[in-house]
């Protein structure tokens, strides 16, 4: 055990955890990292390439090698970083990436192979057999080199989203996003700060430190009182936000119940998308390393981390808290975890300190103008070698802390591609006035990172963004704190022959860097691809920096020279599933019920999805086993007697207004404007280029109100496509448009007894064929006062009639008709049968609608009328269109055994089956139990000349070939007398 | 008066009603809707006392409420006149207007909180808009679980949230989630 006093962890509640099947104990508060040090864990990983063996490296979300499997089952989660991980009671966890076990990983040859894996190998190897490349070397490079493994299982948890509209965003809760809140905050600005820590606080947590002449987490916690306590703000802990997006919005992850050992019942995580007036970036800095050979193994971690391991967690890196830590840094910094070490009672080797005047700022040596220039221990650090004036000595040590500086977080400043800028003072890329409109950026996420900066620039900034906000500042005074020492002398790596590790995630080396270098990878974008680096999920937090600094020595070229390196959302990894958001299986997306859904679900009827609707396809009865008994029966019954359909998913649009005859007279091809009060209309809608997208009726109820049918497929955009035509092309027209769809339940009562039904449901209208003939329609009511709407009209080429009541009604009047209609076997039935029914009588629907068809292909070539102006006509005479010989007829097989296939196409005779022979294809078939056999519809080159003519509808995808007679589309009353009856 | 039974928009025979902790959700299946619109530059009638509002906006008299749905075009909601033809209703208040039967267009669910400031939080999660747009007296038309909603604000502790009709059973469900979630951290 490592554990020393202090902390911010809770003694009290012991949480005990496993890590590769042992079992540990930590405690409330402490991180999966931090309990696996407290217990003396310093081997947690392998790494990406080489199978190295890889320690916790740094305490935060910037962690490239302490990536575990989390969790078991269908929750397992692969390259989980443990540096963020909250220990919860019952922890699962287990090391990843290797073969056997984590300390005897047998992929670890790769290691002895690595001078044939440098960067780039698999870009020059593996070329040959060109056929190997993606069943043999791709799979097994991949096995080798992958990270965690997934569950392979759906995942179980739920997710949750949710939108903010901040006046400011603060993202980091550390001293300056703190303060600028606060700041915001008290002038009354709506604030949400958003930190990606389990508690706000940021470096303070880490640090110690006085503000104020108390101790800095005193004044974390007075500032949290403080803001809790405000309504205008919004405290979001656990909450990453990821990514900057355009119009000021951000995308943020809240982890809700991660850190719960059941979840307690909550969504995993939130998706909050955030749309901000203004945003402060207080997003800190990352330490950066000095590479030097052999610098990846366990034990060897950041030296800022390991000050927040010591502070915040109470626990120290060595394996044997006997053992001394060493520092290895270019800055006073480094000297600052020395001093925390020695105050905590932690046996200090010394820094070695490349600076050639460093000294030491307590009681510790300091080895100056020395370097780390190798290391011991397989499986975690025993020695280090340090190199002074030519003369290197090797001196025991448990653990070693480097720092090579502090990088300024500028990640979410770059998403809109703002780069940042070099600053030599600081050697460092802080942001330039390029970040995402409207964001700010304050504290050490622009070099400004001692506490006394960040505090001052909390307030700095925040006042900024209320000017910009028009919010007037409350006069504050600035915490007091004091100024940490900082200065820094370039240093960026230690030359050495054997490896030194500067992408510890990906495994690229400074070799690998000189490698690109002496390939003319140079660019950093080239230097990038050619050696992965940067490119894993930490996206080179811990690196590109540093190997900007190697590429820039080796070309001789300053750091802004060589190039700057800027970054893409996410910020840190995001699950699919919270960006999915929301519900999965039957309800990821909306159903649409019918105004019979209760009574067809009563009934058993199966369902098939027509765009979000749910309809009734067919209504099996007992003994049926079959869909086709079910769908024939149905069919039968309308030809014979009368059929019962829901039809309500037709569009609906209710036309008002002194203009609305004209407006529908542009609207339709047809000629509308001479419809008459009470009567229907069957219609065509083009588009601007002429071609047909849909067709309906339109009724005229009443002198300035129309009501326009749509198809099912169609309501949404014909009603989009008029409301164009009323706000953007004839505005001048005085028209109403509301969709009623909905609002009115509608029955497709159809056969040659459908009258006789209809009769006796009707209060007192006259429904005979003289007072209410084909095509008319009228406002009536039926079961005793229920207001409704009649309309006589056919789909099935029988007498029929539309009828329509308020939806709430509609499950009732179905249950109505069919009792009532016992005797006259009245039968409900489905959309399976309608499309019989439809193709029967050759009515074309959105299979022959294709959005290429034109009104001639389906033989209304002349309704189009040249005696008006409408959306489409001209365009429909142009040359191309007014050619199209295709037309729709319908078809027969030969021998009635055989089926009409639909997307067949045809050939004539004798002809090859290919495209250049290609006479048509066939739209829509059924087997008509009317006619006895398969029958199909489709568009035939001249096909209204043909009649009578065989050809063969051919399937080659399924082998099928098919010969059919080409025969009249309307199979059934070809005069149309039935539905005049 | 018609002797068939209506059933409501969730497909039952009364409405449903549910509580989650501190919040309430109860479908109000006899809510009358009517759409009215007037002529372009035609003076705003005041049907039933009701000022016509604004684009954003609701207002109430009584029992009655109106929204703004688009220009020249508004809502008006009844409670308890389900049932009844409201169309007509409101027609005999406004003859000149142009008047659409809605009420079984839409289905209404209300939402309802214990104490002030709770329903922010089931906005938040409903709509991207800003809360400022959503307060008593506001009403707004937006996207939801890609579903069209209005939402009428119409007190600090109550919102109705109003979808088409056959999209009943999607929303309870959806709103369903959301309250259980919060109504688990009461």
């Amino acid at each position: 055990m490592t554990r020393i006093q202090g902390g911010l962890i809770n003694r009290d509640k012991k949480l005990n955890f496993t890590f590769n099947g042992t079992s540990y104990q930590g405690f409330e508060g402490d991180t999966l990292a931090s309990a696996l040090l407290a217990n003396g864990v310093q081997l947690v990983g392998r790494s990406f390439k080489y199978h190295r063996p890889r320690g916790i490296y740094t305490a935060g979300s910037e962690e490239p090698n302490a990536l575990v499997e989390l969790g078991t089952g269908a929750r397992l989660e692969p390259n989980t970083r443990a540096t963020v991980v909250e220990l919860f009671e019952g922890l699962s966890a287990k090391s990843q990436n290797h073969m056997g076990s984590l300390e005897r990983d047998l992929l670890a040859v790769n290691d002895l192979m690595s001078p044939f894996l440098a960067a780039g190998f698999y870009y020059k190897t593996f070329m040959w057999p060109r056929v190997f490349w993606e069943k043999v070397y791709e799979p097994i490079i991949r096995k080798a080199a992958g990270l965690g493994s997934l569950s392979m299982l759906p995942d179980p948890d739920s997710y949750d989203r949710g939108f903010l509209h901040p006046d400011l965003l603060v993202i980091g809760g550390g001293a300056a996003g703190l303060m600028a809140a606060l700041t915001a905050a008290r002038a009354g600005a709506e604030v949400v700060i958003a930190d990606e820590d389990s508690r706000l606080g940021g470096r303070l947590l880490s640090e110690g430190g006085m503000i104020d002449d108390a101790p800095a987490l005193d004044w974390v916690a007075c500032v949290l009182d403080e803001l809790s306590s405000m309504t205008n703000v919004k405290l979001m802990a656990r909450t990453t936000v990821f990514g900057a997006y355009d119009h000021g919005i951000f995308g943020a992850v809240e982890r809700v119940s991660e850190h719960l050992a059941d979840g307690g019942g909550k969504v995993r995580q939130t998706y909050w998308r955030i749309t901000a007036k203004q945003t402060i970036l207080a997003s800190g800095a990352t330490e950066r390393h000095i590479p030097f050979a052999d610098n990846d193994r366990p034990g060897i971690m950041m030296a800022g981390a390991m000050r927040s391991y010591a502070n915040r967690w109470a626990v120290t890196p060595q394996r044997d808290n006997k053992a001394p830590v060493a520092i290895f840094t270019n800055n006073d910094d480094g000297h600052r975890t020395a001093m925390t070490l020695v105050e905590k009672g932690v046996p200090v080797l010394g820094v070695v300190d490349a600076r050639a005047n460093a000294s030491s700022f307590g009681e510790y040596e300091t080895f100056a103008n020395a370097t780390v220039t190798g290391s011991h221990g397989r499986k975690g650090l025993s020695s280090i070698e340090v190199t002074r004036k030519g003369s290197a000595q090797w001196l025991e040590c448990g653990a070693l802390g480097v720092s090579g500086g502090w990088n300024p977080n500028v990640h979410l400043a770059s998403h809109h591609r703002g780069r940042p800028v070099w600053n030599e003072d600081k050697l460092t890329f802080v942001p330039d006035n390029n970040a995402p409109k409207g964001m700010l950026i304050a504290g050490a996420a622009r070099g400004n990172g001692s506490t006394r900066e960040a505090l001052a620039d909390g307030v700095l900034i925040a006042k900024q963004a209320l000017m910009a906000l028009g919010i007037t500042p409350v006069s504050a005074a600035v915490p007091v704190a004091g100024e940490e020492a900082s200065a820094i002398e370039a240093f960026w790596h230690v030359p050495a022959k054997k490896r030194a590790w500067v992408d510890f995630q990906n495994d690229v080396t400074v070799k690998d860097i000189k490698l690109a270098h002496q390939e003319n990878m140079r660019p950093v974008e080239h230097l990038k691809r050619w050696t992965t680096l940067g490119m894993a999920t930490d996206q080179g937090k811990t690196s590109n920096v540093t190997a900007l600094a190697v590429m820039a020595e080796l070309s001789s070229q300053t750091i802004p020279e060589t190039g700057t390196t800027i970054f893409r959302p996410p910020y840190t990894p995001v699950s699919m599933g919270v960006l999915g958001g929301g519900d999965t299986g039957a309800n990821f997306r909306p159903h649409r019920l019918t105004p019979t859904d209760t009574f067809a679900k009563s009934q058993g009827a199966v369902f098939t999805e027509v765009g979000q609707w749910m309809r009734a396809q067919y209504f099996p009865q007992e003994g049926e086993t079959h869909w086709r008994q079910s769908v024939d029966r149905e069919a039968l019954a309308v030809r014979s007697s009368v059929g019962i359909c829901d039809v309500t998913t037709l569009g609906k649009i209710d036309v008002q207004g002194k203009d609305a005859g004209e407006f529908l007279h542009r609207v339709y091809a047809n000629m509308m404007g001479t419809l008459k009060e009470g009567m229907v209309r069957y219609g065509l809608m083009l588009r601007e280029d002429g071609k047909l997208y849909d067709d309906g009726t339109c009724a005229r109820l009443g002198e300035n109100h129309y009501v326009v049918t749509t198809t099912t497929a169609n309501a949404g955009i014909v009603f989009q496509r008029m409301e164009f035509a009323r706000q953007c092309l004839w505005p001048d027209l005085d028209v109403t448009l509301i969709s009623t769809t909905d609002a009115w339940a509608q029955f497709a009562i159809a056969g040659p007894n459908s009258r006789k039904l209809l009769e006796r449901v009707m209060d007192d209208m006259d429904i005979s064929n003289e007072a209410f003939p084909f095509m008319a329609c009228r406002a009536t009511t039926v079961c005793g006062g229920l207001r409704a709407r009649l309309f006589r009209i056919s789909f099935s080429g029988e007498l029929a009639f539309e009828l329509a009541v308020p939806a709430r009604y509609g499950n009732a009047l179905m249950e109505r008709l069919l009792n009532l209609g016992k005797d006259l076997n009245a039968t409900p039935y489905g959309t399976e049968a309608l499309g019989v029914l439809r193709i029967e009588k050759g009515h074309s629907t959105g299979n022959e609608l294709t959005g290429q068809t034109t009104a001639a292909m389906i033989g209304l070539g002349k309704m189009v009328s040249a005696k008006k102006d409408s959306i489409g006509s001209i365009m429909s005479r142009r040359e191309g269109l007014a050619n199209e010989t295709l037309r729709l007829v319908g078809f027969e097989p030969i021998d009635s055994n055989q089926p009409v296939v639909t997307g067949s196409h045809l050939i004539n005779l004798g002809d090859p089956v290919d495209l250049e022979h290609d006479q048509g294809w066939i739209t829509s078939a059924a087997y008509s139990p009317h006619v006895g056999s398969s029958i199909g519809l489709g568009y035939l080159q001249n096909g209204d000349q043909r009649m009578g003519e065989e050809i063969v509808a051919a399937n080659p995808l399924e082998g099928q070939s098919v010969r059919v007679r080409v025969v009249s589309a309307h199979f059934v009353d070809p005069k149309g007398e039935r539905l005049r009856d | 008066m018609t002797d068939l039974t209506p059933i409501t928009a969730l497909g039952a025979s009364a409405p449903r009603s549910q509580d989650f902790g501190a919040y309430t959700l109860r479908e109000n299946s006899a809510l009358a809707l009517v759409s009215l619109a007037i002529a372009r530059c035609a003076t705003p009638p005041t049907p039933f006392g009701l000022t016509l509002p604004s684009a954003g906006c609701c207002t109430t008299h009584a029992d009655y409420t109106a929204f703004w749905t688009s220009p020249d075009q508004w809502m008006i909601t009844a409670e308890n006149l389900g049932e009844t033809d409201f169309a007509a209703t409101v027609q005999n208040e406004v003859p000149d207007a142009r008047l659409t039967e809605q009420t079984d267009g839409w289905v209404a669910f209300d939402i309802t909180a214990e104490t002030d400031g709770q329903i922010g939080a089931v906005l938040s999660r409903v709509a991207n808009l800003p809360l400022i747009d959503l307060t008593p007296g506001k009403a707004v038309r937006t996207g939801f679980d890609h579903m069209s909603i209005f939402l009428v604000r119409r007190s600090e502790r109550h919102v109705t949230v109003i979808v088409m009709r056959t999209l009943a059973v999607t929303l309870w469900h959806a709103l369903e989630t959301i309250l259980q979630r919060l109504g688990d951290t009461k």
